[in-house]
């Protein structure tokens, strides 16, 4: 790791990048340097800091420390200052970000110039020609031309990615300078994969160095000349794809054997008391799902690959084109929050300060909002009851704040979310549903949102988790359903659930021959 | 909209609410933020009271009670939607449509119930259109009321005949509204008060209430807590027409005439003391907070009108709208002072 396998000539050079927010050390003397001509894979789990990185090198954020940023440019090494927003541009660094940042409202042709400027005649756009000139940068990236002048919120998937490629190399300079991409394939279907890799190819050729972040992991040993790999805020390792095989990627990724499972098999009650069967909407091509009384059921995919809008579907967040959720037992006919509530469902929703906290609002609003009338005398709300049943909710989860009355949005993140358990725990359910409920969150409070997860399944609950964090998953699950681009590609259950066999199943693609029996089979080996 | 809403209803995000005491000196222990409205009342009432004869004389007091009984009523009217986080500016255009019915029936010579009752109906039929335009037409609330109270102001029209109505009401009618009962108040100063506390009752000690507060708190949030989010917002904004409604009762009983230009003009002193209001007491949106707004404001306008000549005019739309921003800003400066300190960088995901 010391030595950097790089061929061709060097263009940035950074050493000693460090990173610190409050409470966490993001980058730690991270090393890092790009040749042009080549395709450098960046690779990590959730939270290793590959956000983190692209984001100092776009400007977003300033470094605590940077021994050195060094730009070979043609008259010679120029240091650069990062983290500051104008450096990107000044260095000829270009970011691809994975939400694309198109306004979904204007053409192609806006789109492209919006950054650059547009062409003029006096002070009116001259459109003609730029409609000519973006039709010429999608076909200089090696893409059949399509309608410039639609709503890019009307294009294909894989066209909306081209848009956003042609926009960052508008105005591309002669000579050394960087592409960086973060996740451009999270939206695209297998064919058209093929298809983006082409135009990278070919920018490539142009002697574009190429910053390639991926979760496919199949997709950096197709395109990718040298993968770096961050771990807990350090690079790993650095070295050139021939020289790894997929499984000692997965290794130096996860760095860890942390295959202990504290997770004991369920009960042998084997009622389903939430079944979802051919589910589709969003992301979600088909989905089925059961889980049993007492049962924890993980559900794992990288970020596009429809875990994240499973739930949603199920407690009708989001509308589903097709299937049917039974709870209970029972049919939930339409599926909306308030019928999979009445059904005895309960859930957390994923992003916690846009659907969960009711962030004005006080913590014993927020806890019994889902079942005010408990509290009620005929129509009268009776607030001591109220405020004693959420005292003793505050206590029993160990939730801190200065109070019941207290708003919200003075707790952290943590004690946000234990609030939003005690809402859904006081309810009761037979099934609880939780999207990615420790994001955010500090580990203490994860360990402790872990036990009352146990807790729940222990007291008969179905449990169904969505979650991003692999180990999350290891931790706490009874069985794990791996997702792949819509659908459940994948089932791990037992000794099978470690961190190796999630990651490998949620990064194998698609066209791969991979199966996921065999994948367990290799990690058993290994 | 919501940046509106924000910033008066809820000026405080929450933070800082529990602590009055980040700001520092004097200021703070008297709460100017929360009870600026109570103590410029009670400046009024002493100053005036001392250098004007006539300030406290009780014609004087029960007469800027009474007055302000339609302002009181219409802040109720926009109140009641504002909890769900929903404008409704066509309260007073609602007040017209009420009080056109009125007339214009009594005037055809039908009886003045029939009159009352579809007056009532018509209004709740307006809120109910409204509701549907901004529920399930999905239109912002501020254009879609703006919108209703311009086609109902031309509804005003049509039914008059673009003329004022200066018709004797029965006699019984105006009994039931406009009879001197306790402190020589009339009546429907004390209707407003049972409406008043209604509201209050309702936002703050019932279910329903929380599940409103909770709608313009976070209608996704909300939603997704099984409350119903939509019906909440169609209800009030029904609610809201309705009592719009009864306050164009209340200006037949006050003036006994029709004029075109009848509602309109309170749409600003009403919503003003919502905001004023909403910076008092609980820090949001209240109806203790706006009630007692509206009389601070009425005490301090009477006042300054006995001291200037009677033909100062501007002194009411001056006092009202820079009362309302000192108000406003006082409420939110510790907001502002949270907010700078909030703003640095988060621990983003890796």
């Amino acid at each position: 790791m010391a030595a950097e396998q790089t061929g061709g000539r060097p263009l940035l050079a950074v050493r000693g990048l460090t990173k610190v927010f409050p409470g966490q050390v993001a980058l730690d003397r991270v090393d890092l340097t790009l040749s042009a001509g080549r395709i450098r894979a960046l690779v990590g789990q959730n939270g290793s800091g590959k956000s983190t990185l692209i984001k100092i090198l776009a400007g977003y954020h300033r470094p605590t420390n940077c021994d050195q940023a060094l730009l070979h440019t043609d008259a010679g090494e120029v240091p650069i200052e990062l983290g500051d927003p104008r450096t990107p541009d000044v260095a000829g660094m270009r970011f691809v970000h994975q939400d694309l940042a198109l306004v979904d409202t204007l053409s192609a042709v806006e789109n492209i110039a919006i950054g650059s400027g547009f062409l003029t005649r006096g002070v009116r756009i001259d459109w003609r020609r730029e409609e000519e000139r973006a039709r010429a940068d999608v076909a200089d990236l090696g893409f059949a031309s399509f309608s410039v002048t639609t709503p890019v919120g009307r294009l294909a998937p894989s066209q909306r990615t081209i848009v956003a490629l042609a926009r960052a190399m508008r105005g591309w300079r002669d000579g050394a300078s960087l592409l960086v991409l973060d996740e451009p394939t999270a939206s695209l279907p297998h064919d058209d994969v093929e298809q983006l890799f082409q135009g990278i190819r070919r920018l490539r050729e142009r002697g574009v160095a190429i910053l390639y972040v991926s979760h496919h992991l199949d997709e950096v040993f197709e395109i990718a000349d040298e993968v770096t790999v961050l771990r807990d805020g350090r690079v790993v390792a650095t070295e050139p794809v021939d020289a790894l095989t997929h499984e000692r990627l997965i290794e130096l990724m996860i760095g860890h054997k942390l295959e202990t499972r504290c997770a004991t098999a369920g009960n042998a009650d084997t009622t389903p008391l939430l079944s979802a069967v051919g589910l589709a909407g969003g992301r979600v091509s088909s989905a089925s799902v059961t889980v049993t009384a007492g049962e924890i059921v993980g559900i794992a995919g990288i970020t596009g690959s429809g875990r994240e809008h499973l739930i949603p579907l199920i407690v009708g967040q989001m509308p589903a084109a097709r299937g049917a959720v039974s709870i209970n037992g029972e049919r939930v006919l339409t599926l909306s929050p308030r019928s999979v509530l009445a059904a005895g469902g309960a859930f957390v929703s994923a992003d916690r300060n846009r659907l969960g906290s009711l962030r004005g609002m006080s913590v014993v609003a927020n806890t019994t909002i889902c079942d005010v009338k408990r509290n009620s005398l005929r129509h009268r709300l009776l607030h001591r009851k109220e405020r004693r049943e959420v005292d003793g909710w505050i206590s029993r989860l160990g939730t801190k704040t200065t109070g019941g009355a207290a708003p919200m949005a003075t707790l952290s993140g943590g004690n946000q979310q234990k609030v939003l358990f005690a809402r859904v725990l006081r309810l009761a359910p037979k099934v609880i549903l939780l999207d990615d409920p420790t994001s955010g969150i500090d580990v203490g409070a994860k360990h402790e949102i872990y036990s009352l997860i146990d807790q729940a399944a222990t007291g008969g609950a179905a449990v169904l988790v969505a979650s991003t964090d692999t180990d999350e998953l290891v931790r706490i699950s009874h069985r794990v359903l791996v997702m792949r681009r819509g659908r459940i590609a994948a089932v791990l259950e037992g000794a099978d659930i470690t961190s190796g066999n999630i990651e490998r199943a949620q990064t194998a693609s698609a066209g791969s021959s991979q199966t996921a029996s065999a994948a367990s089979s290799r990690s058993r080996e290994s | 909209m919501t940046a509106i809403a924000d910033a008066s209803v809820d000026p405080q995000d929450g933070e800082g609410r529990e602590e009055p005491t980040t700001s520092t000196g004097w200021a703070a222990h008297l709460r100017l933020d929360r009870f600026s409205a109570l103590y410029l009342w009670g400046i009024f009432v002493v100053y005036f009271g001392l250098t004007k004869k006539t300030y406290l004389s009780t014609a004087s007091v029960s007469l800027t009670f009474g007055e302000k009984t339609i302002v009181c009523l219409l802040a109720l009217a926009f109140l009641v939607p504002l909890v769900t986080d929903t404008f409704d500016l066509s309260i007073g255009a609602n007040l017209g449509l009420a009080l056109v019915i009125l007339f214009r029936m009594n005037k055809a010579g039908q009886p003045i119930w029939l009159a009352a009752v579809l007056a009532i109906l018509a209004c709740a039929a307006v809120g109910f259109v409204t509701g549907f335009i901004v529920v399930r037409l999905r239109v912002n609330s501020f254009i879609a009321t703006l919108g209703m109270s311009q086609a109902v102001t031309a509804l005003i029209l049509m039914i008059s005949g673009n003329r004022q109505i200066i018709d004797k009401l029965p006699r019984g009618f105006i009994r039931i509204g406009a009879s001197r009962w306790l402190f020589n108040l009339p009546l429907y100063f004390y209707y407003m008060l049972v409406i008043a506390v209604v509201v209050w009752f309702v936002l703050e000690h019932t279910a329903l209430g929380r599940y409103m507060f909770a709608t313009g708190g976070g209608r996704e949030p909300a939603r997704l807590s099984g409350v119903k989010t939509d019906l909440l917002t169609w209800g009030s904004l029904v609610a809201s027409a309705v009592i719009a409604g009864f306050a164009g009762f209340v200006f037949a009983w006050k003036t006994n005439t029709f004029q075109n230009s009848a509602g309109p003009g309170f749409l600003f002193p009403a919503v003003a003391a919502v905001f004023f209001g909403a910076s008092q007491l609980r820090g949001r949106a209240n109806v203790w907070g706006t009630l007692i707004a509206v009389f601070a404001l009425a005490f301090g306008i009477k006042g300054l009108q006995l001291s200037f000549d009677a033909g100062t005019y501007w002194i009411e739309p001056m006092f009202n709208g820079v009362s309302l921003l000192i108000a406003v800003s006082l409420a939110s400066r510790q907001g502002v002072i949270k907010i700078r300190r909030r703003r640095q960088p988060n621990p983003a995901a890796g």
